[in-house]
């Protein structure tokens, strides 16, 4: 009786934590948080637009229910503004412009009028006053206690069509409030950081004759040439150690994967299946994933680089021509619709090896392009919906998205 | 304390075949955190070539002699099923007649293969699968004489499409190899 009983014990408590299995919608029980903007310096625009910015990041830490209403207060009260007595929290701000033309924001968190927390921020340009809502946030998650969000202060790198054979390559926070075009003119995809201190990238050129891929140092601003590949020439991944590419190649018309070492300048074939194998990416320092459609249809496959084993890693869903991993977990997008064009559906899904739960993460239009944050918490995938084009960030553990739709163009493919 | 064991082993076995089920969970909660009015594309800009340009080149002394552009305009493109990379047999032909062209009047011109997709997915796969419609092209292209050196390919994904209408017939135009020539 007692082995029954720590068994069941045992198989709950190993099933607790899956991220495969739909969290309980707790947002009835989230504690209260209210905003408050005592700001000095600027316009009502740009205050409104921080405002914003703060309560759009406080509601993808997806910890508090966040009070919506801009309400304007002296940073020095020593009471919380009447409406907010009720709340569990209350945050308070103050932008003010120094002699510099720098933004600077002081801020702290309340708790039945006390100061439990507080800190100030600086950047020298207002235009890129999104990072301090990012900052805030970002803190404001780690004192409270929770995984950290560490992904909401990286920069995104995503390449934009905008025209037949015409793209940009843009460099955006994760709500792409803040974009810059680093690479326009010509036919430029696939951009893919080079390491993890984001102060270069590779990506294709497709102007040449010969797909090329490139490398741009950010500080440098100078643009070299890594490998020329005729067909198909695209970085799906780079090592932790920033030291070997995933490419994927096509000598003699035929796409396989292959790893490239930036040290030796070698490359060696890695697949050699006759149809397609692309998009692989590091599990480990000697394990990929990638997709293969040597099953007569696209689907997800790992390879161990030492015994050169192929394993079949998933066993639901149509056509299954995109993955990331993290872990134990796998996302794949997956063909929804049966019909190849009515209503046609791309699905984001999570998988676990441990486990046969399959989860699905969106719902309506082409959800592709999915990539975990290096921490897995959150997923980073493109949504194309009714002609329009977003970046949207599933926060698996509070079983949340959130869309941040572009102006224009549509976008081909990032990285974070 | 039998049954108290066997009621146990049900209930785990309950709890465990209601955890197999393939069924993936819905989460359909989206929020859109910052709606934007949405701006189209650029439309294609068409230019209109002057009669100068697409004259036959009046430096050749052989008033036969097409220019490149000009044979470019007589070469066939390619079409697929979806999500194929097999040449069906009335394709079959265009590659045949295109072969004649390569032989005779594009003899003195590299071809370079470009093969597109329709808009189902922007992801690598999608670049693979244009690049082996190009590969299919070439080999059927060698196989009817064609050096197979005079021929280079590239693949544009679904990033070059010719229709942009939300129509099987738009889509299908999409999914294509084009021929173009190098000097």
């Amino acid at each position: 009786m007692k082995i029954i009983l720590i068994l069941l014990m045992l198989f709950g408590l190993s099933h607790a934590n899956d991220a495969t299995i739909e969290v309980i919608k707790k947002a009835d029980s989230l504690p209260s948080l209210a905003v408050e903007d005592a700001s000095i310096s600027y316009d009502d625009t740009f205050k409104l637009q921080f405002f914003k910015a703060l309560i759009a990041d406080l509601n993808v830490i997806s910890i508090f229910n966040v009070e919506r209403f801009h309400r304007v207060t002296h940073y020095n009260a020593t009471d919380v503004l009447v409406e907010n007595i009720d709340m569990a929290y209350v945050l308070r701000y103050k932008m003010f412009e120094d002699d510099n033309g720098a933004l600077n924001v002081e801020m702290k968190m309340l708790v039945e009028g006390k100061d439990v927390f507080s800190k100030n921020y600086k950047v020298s340009r207002r235009n890129i006053y999104m990072f301090i809502a990012h900052a805030i946030a970002y803190d404001i998650n780690k004192f409270m206690g929770e995984p950290s969000v560490e992904w909401m202060k990286r920069k995104v790198i995503f390449s934009r069509i905008v025209g037949p054979k015409e793209s940009e390559i843009v460099i955006s926070d994760y709500s792409l409030s803040y974009q810059q075009v680093v690479v326009s003119g010509g036919f430029n995809v696939f951009p893919k950081w080079a390491n993890n201190a984001q102060n270069a990238f590779y990506y294709t050129s497709l102007d040449s004759n010969v797909p090329t891929l490139k490398h741009l140092d950010l500080k440098t601003v100078k643009v070299k040439k890594i490998i020329s590949s005729d067909g198909m020439m695209v970085c799906s991944d780079v090592s932790a150690d920033s030291n070997t590419l995933l490419l994927t190649m096509a000598k003699n018309g035929q796409p396989d994967v292959y790893t490239y070492n930036l040290t030796t300048k070698k490359y060696k074939r890695e697949t050699s299946y006759g149809g397609i194998d692309v998009n692989a990416q590091f599990m480990d320092k000697n394990k990929i994933i990638f997709i293969s459609s040597r099953l007569g249809y696209p689907n997800v496959f790992s390879k161990d680089l030492k015994t050169n084993a192929v394993e079949q890693l998933v066993f639901y869903g149509k056509s299954n021509s995109a993955c990331s991993s993290n872990g134990e977990y796998i996302v794949y997008k997956a063909r929804e619709s049966s019909n190849a064009f009515s209503k046609n559906t791309f699905n984001l899904h999570l998988i676990s090896m441990k486990t046969d739960f399959i989860r699905r993460l969106t719902a309506t239009g082409i959800n592709e392009f999915p990539r975990f944050s290096k921490d897995g918490d959150a997923i980073l995938f493109i949504k194309n919906y009714k002609e329009q084009s977003s970046i949207g960030i599933i926060r698996l553990n509070h079983n949340k998205n959130y869309l941040f739709p572009l102006k224009y163009g549509r976008v081909q493919s990032m990285d974070w | 304390m039998k049954s108290i064991v066997l009621s146990s082993v049900v209930t785990a076995l309950l709890v465990l075949s209601g955890c197999s089920t393939k069924e993936p969970a819905v989460d359909t909660k989206e929020e859109v955190v910052k709606p934007v009015v949405v701006e189209k594309v650029k439309e294609v800009e068409t230019e209109v070539v002057s009669n100068e340009d697409s004259m036959v080149d009046s430096s050749s002394n052989d008033s036969t002699t097409l220019s490149m552009s000009d044979i470019e305009s007589q070469l066939p493109t390619i079409y697929f099923a979806f999500d194929k990379f097999d040449i069906t047999p009335d394709m079959q032909e265009r590659i045949t007649s295109a072969a004649e062209l390569g032989k005779t009047g594009a003899m003195d011109y590299k071809v370079k293969l470009e093969g597109n997709c329709d808009e189902w997915g922007s992801d690598e796969y999608n670049f693979a699968l244009g690049l082996k419609r190009a590969d299919a092209v070439k080999k059927a292209f060698v196989a009817e004489g064609i050096d197979g050196s005079r021929i280079s390919m590239v693949s544009y994904g679904e990033s070059n499409p010719v229709c942009s209408d939300k129509t099987q017939s738009c889509w299908s135009k999409n999914r294509r190899v084009d021929f173009k020539l190098l000097p």
